[in-house]
C-alpha cells in the first residue's frame, strides 16, 4: 500500500484558535445562510419569505400576549439545557431529560392530586418541586448508578428511561387518576397547585434565571465544577488526580435529574395544571441542542432558548397567518440549527483534502 | 463566548426591526366577525379534522355568500394539552366572537379562557360538561352518528349476506371486526348501533371489537385490523381517526365501512361506503346566531333529517345488489322515527333486556347520576333534553371486546 492511498481523500484537521473577527463573520454567515435555506420550502408553499419570517418574529414578540407565551416555551427550555449542561461537560451522554421531566412531574402530580386543596398553597407548592426533584434526581441517578457500577451505555440507558417514564404517564392517565372513564383525561388539579404569575407569566421565569446564575457558579466556580471538567477532558486524569469518578458521576446525575425534575414542576404547576403526555412536549431533546449551541454556558443558553422560542411560537402563529403548515416551519427551524451547530464544526476543524504528492499535509 | 451572545443579538434585534415592520396582521377588516377555530392536528389527517374543517368553510363561505361578513382564523396543530388554552386565549385576544374547539379533550383546556372573556361564545364540540359548568358563554354540541353507524351496518350486513349466498363463508363465519379508538361510551355507543344495524339485515354475525388506545395511529390501527382478520373477520369498520383499517381490509381481500370521509379511493376494492358528521349546518346557524345577537342552544345535538349525519357515496362496484335502495329506506324510517337503533327488544346485555341506563353525570364524578334513558322500549341516545355527547355504555350480547383500553 502506497503512502497516498492510506491518507484519505479528504480529512478532517482541527484548527487552531480561529481569528474571532473571522468566526463571529461564519456564525453570522450560517444564520443568513439558514433564512436562504428555509425560504425554500416556505416557497414551495407559495408564501412570501419576507413576510414569513416577518410574522414569525412578530407573532412572537410583537404583542404581550404572544411575548408571554414565548416566554412561556422558554422557562422549561432554558431549566433543562441548564440541566444537561453538567453532564455534558463531563462528556456523559444524559439525552433522557425528557424522562426526568417527565417522572418528575408524575411525582408532582401525586401530591398536587392528593393534597391539592387541603394544605396551604406554598406548602403544597413546595411539596411538588420537591417531588419533582426527587423524582427526578432518581431518574437521573438510575443511568448514573449503573453506568458507574457496570460502564452500561449512558445514551441508550437514559433514552429508554424516556419512554418508561412516558408509559407511567399514559397508563396513569387512563388509569387510576383518569376522570371520566375512557377520556384518557386527568382532571385540572386543585388552583392551591397553581403558580403564581409575575407580570402575567407563571414566575418560573424568576427560578430559570435564578438557576442560570447558580449554574454559572457551579461549572465555573466549585470545586464540583471542576471535577466535572476534569473528567470530560480526561477520565484517567481524574482517576490519577484521585477523584471519586463514579461517585461524581452519580452525584451529577442526581443533579441534572433534579433540575430537569424543577422543570417538569414549573410545566405542570405553572401552565399545564394537570398530567398528560405531551406534557414534555420534546423539551427534553430540544435542550440537548440549546446546551450544545450555547456551548454549556448557561448565560448564552437564554439566548439559545428565546430564539427557540420565538421560532417555536412564531411558527405557530405563521400557521394561522400564512397557512404554511406547521410542518414546514419546523423544516426552516431544523435547517437554522443545522446551520448553527454546522458552522460551529467549520470553526473547529477544517477540511484537508489528500495532496498529490505524498507528503503530509500539516494543520 | 460573549461574541456568540453578541451575535447573537445582533442578529434577533436586526431580525426583529427587519422584519417587524412588515405587516403581521391578517387582513384585519374591522367590521368582519372573526370566528376562531382551536382543531387537533391538521386537515391533513384526512379524516376527523378534514371532516371538520370542511364542514367550517363550507359554512364561512355560505356565511359571506348569505351577506354576512365572517373571517375565519385557524390554529391548528394541537394536541389535548394547555396550548389549547393559550390557543383559545389567542383568539378571543384577536377579537374573535366565537371560538370552537374540535377535540374531546379541548374542554377543560378551554374552559378558564370563558371566564377571562366573558362576551366571547367558546364552544367545546363532541364533550359534554359546557352545558352543565354554569357558564353563559360555553356550548357543547355533537350529532346522532350512531344512526349513521346503523346505516352502514346495514351496508356490511347486506355485503354478509352476499357472500353466505355465494357460499364463500357460512353463516357462523359472518364476523365483523371493529377497530376502536379507546373503550370509551362514544365509542361503544358508536359500535353498537354498527351492531344494530348488521344485526337487523344479517341475524348470524357477530363482532369482535380490538382497541388501540389511540384516537388517530396509522401503525396500531393497521395492526388491530390485521389481528380481526386474522381472527375471522370478514368485516372491518373502525372508530378510529385514519384510513389504514380500510387499507388493510383491502390487503387481506375483506371488505370495510370508514368512518368520518369516504375511504374508497383508499381502498377501492374493500371499502364500501362510510358515515360522518356534517357539520356545516351546526356552524352556520351558531355563527349567523351569534352576529344577530340570538342565543345558542347550550347543547344541540345534529341529526339525519337535518342532513347532519350522513353517508358517503355507495362504493357500488362492490356493494351487495340492493344496497343502494336499503340505505335509502332505512333513513327514511330512521327519519320519521319508525326505527329506532337502540329499541331494547332488538339487543340483550349479559341474556337481559335493558331497562335502565342513566345519562348524565351532574356532579363531575365521572358517574351517569340522573336522567334515566330507557323509555318505551327503547334507549334513548344522545336525547336533546339529556346531552348530545353519546352515552350508551352497555356491552351488546354477540360483540366481544379482544381487549379494553382507558
Amino acid at each position: 500500500m502506497s503512502e497516498a492511498s492510506r491518507t484519505p481523500l479528504i480529512r478532517l484537521a482541527k484548527r487552531d484558535a480561529m481569528d474571532p473577527r473571522k468566526a463571529m463573520a461564519i456564525r453570522i454567515g450560517s444564520i443568513f445562510l439558514a433564512l436562504i435555506l428555509g425560504s425554500i420550502p416556505i416557497m414551495l408553499t407559495g408564501a412570501n419569505p419576507f413576510k414569513a419570517y416577518g410574522v414569525i418574529v412578530a407573532g412572537s414578540l410583537s404583542k404581550p400576549i404572544y411575548l408571554k407565551q414565548t416566554i412561556k416555551i422558554a422557562i422549561p427550555l432554558l431549566v433543562c439545557s441548564l440541566a444537561i449542561a453538567p453532564c455534558f461537560k463531563m462528556k456523559f451522554w444524559n439525552i433522557g431529560a425528557e424522562g426526568q421531566v417527565t417522572f418528575g412531574a408524575i411525582c408532582a402530580s401525586y401530591f398536587a392530586i392528593h393534597l391539592g386543596g387541603k394544605v396551604p398553597s406554598p406548602v403544597i407548592l413546595l411539596i411538588m418541586a420537591v417531588a419533582a426533584a426527587v423524582g427526578g434526581g432518581l431518574w437521573g441517578f438510575l443511568p448514573g448508578f449503573f453506568k458507574a457500577r457496570y460502564n452500561t451505555n449512558e445514551t441508550l440507558f437514559t433514552l429508554m428511561m424516556n419512554y418508561i417514564a412516558l408509559g407511567i404517564v399514559n397508563w396513569l392517565q387512563g388509569g387510576p387518576w383518569e376522570g371520566r372513564k375512557g377520556t384518557q383525561i386527568v382532571p385540572f388539579f386543585h388552583k392551591s397547585t397553581y403558580l403564581p404569575q409575575i407580570f402575567g407569566v407563571q414566575c418560573g421565569w424568576i427560578i430559570a434565571l435564578v438557576l442560570v446564575v447558580i449554574m454559572h457558579i457551579y461549572m465555573t466556580k466549585t470545586k464540583h465544577g471542576y471535577e466535572v471538567a476534569v473528567i470530560g477532558d480526561s477520565l484517567n486524569t481524574a482517576r490519577y488526580a484521585g477523584m471519586n469518578v463514579k461517585w461524581i458521576m452519580m452525584r451529577t446525575m442526581i443533579l441534572s435529574g433534579a433540575i430537569c425534575g424543577i422543570a417538569g414542576f414549573l410545566i405542570l404547576a405553572g401552565d399545564n395544571h394537570t398530567i398528560n403526555n405531551a406534557l414534555s412536549g420534546g423539551v427534553g431533546f430540544t435542550a440537548i441542542t440549546v446546551s450544545w449551541l450555547s456551548q454549556l454556558n448557561a448565560f448564552i443558553m437564554i439566548a439559545i432558548s428565546a430564539l427557540l422560542a420565538i421560532i417555536t411560537k412564531g411558527s405557530k402563529t405563521l400557521n394561522q397567518r400564512l397557512g404554511v403548515p406547521s410542518s414546514v416551519a419546523d423544516i426552516v427551524s431544523g435547517i437554522l440549527l443545522f446551520c448553527m451547530l454546522g458552522c460551529e464544526f467549520f470553526i473547529n476543524y477544517r477540511i484537508v483534502f489528500r495532496k498529490k504528492s505524498d507528503k503530509e499535509v500539516n494543520a | 463566548m460573549k461574541k456568540l451572545t453578541v451575535v447573537l443579538l445582533i442578529a434577533l434585534v436586526a431580525m426583529t426591526a427587519i422584519f417587524a415592520s412588515g405587516s403581521p396582521e391578517a387582513s384585519s377588516d374591522s367590521k368582519a366577525t372573526k370566528v376562531g377555530f382551536v382543531v387537533i392536528n391538521d386537515e391533513n389527517d384526512l379524516g376527523y379534522t378534514w371532516n371538520f374543517m370542511n364542514g367550517m368553510t363550507a359554512a364561512v363561505e355560505k356565511l359571506n355568500a348569505d351577506g354576512y361578513n365572517v373571517e375565519l382564523i385557524v390554529d391548528r396543530g394541537h394536541l389535548e394539552d394547555s396550548t389549547v388554552t393559550d390557543a383559545n386565549r389567542e383568539l378571543a385576544a384577536q377579537g374573535c366572537a366565537v371560538v370552537f374547539n374540535n377535540s374531546y379533550g379541548f374542554e377543560q383546556f378551554m374552559a378558564p379562557v370563558a371566564d377571562e372573556f366573558p362576551e366571547v361564545q367558546f364552544v367545546s364540540l363532541t364533550n359534554c360538561g359546557s352545558q352543565l359548568d354554569g357558564r353563559d358563554n360555553t356550548y357543547n354540541a355533537f350529532a346522532a352518528i350512531y344512526d349513521g353507524r346503523y346505516v352502514a351496518g346495514i351496508v356490511a350486513g347486506m355485503k354478509l349476506n352476499q357472500l353466505i349466498a355465494e357460499g364463500k363463508i357460512t353463516a357462523d363465519q359472518a364476523i365483523v371486526g371493529y377497530v376502536g379508538a379507546y373503550s370509551f361510551a362514544e365509542v361503544i355507543s358508536g359500535m353498537s348501533g354498527y351492531f344494530l344495524g348488521i344485526r337487523s339485515v344479517c341475524p348470524s354475525a357477530k363482532m369482535i371489537v380490538q382497541f388501540v388506545g389511540s384516537w388517530g395511529d396509522p401503525t396500531l390501527e393497521a395492526s388491530a385490523a390485521e389481528a380481526l382478520i386474522q381472527k375471522g373477520a370478514v368485516m372491518i369498520s373502525q372508530h378510529s381517526d385514519t384510513t389504514t383499517p380500510a387499507t388493510t381490509a383491502a390487503k387481506y381481500g375483506v371488505f370495510h365501512t370508514g368512518y368520518n370521509t369516504d375511504m374508497t379511493s383508499q381502498a377501492p376494492t374493500a371499502s364500501l361506503l362510510s358515515c360522518r358528521i356534517n357539520w356545516e349546518p351546526y356552524f352556520y346557524t351558531f355563527i349567523k346566531n351569534v352576529i344577530e345577537g340570538v342565543k345558542n342552544p347550550s347543547d344541540y345535538c345534529g341529526t339525519m333529517a337535518n342532513d347532519e349525519v350522513l353517508l358517503t357515496e355507495l362504493n357500488t362496484a362492490i356493494a351487495a345488489p340492493g344496497t343502494q335502495e336499503a340505505i335509502d329506506a332505512a333513513i327514511a324510517d330512521l327519519t320519521s322515527g319508525k326505527i329506532q337503533v337502540f329499541d331494547t327488544s332488538k339487543f340483550t346485555i349479559g341474556g337481559q333486556t335493558l331497562t335502565s341506563m342513566l345519562a348524565v353525570d351532574s356532579d363531575g364524578d365521572f358517574a351517569a347520576d340522573k336522567c334515566e334513558a330507557v323509555w318505551d322500549g327503547v334507549f334513548h341516545e344522545s336525547y336533546p333534553e339529556f346531552q348530545s355527547a353519546p352515552y350508551f355504555t352497555g356491552v351488546i350480547d354477540g360483540i366481544e371486546w379482544l381487549n379494553a383500553a382507558y
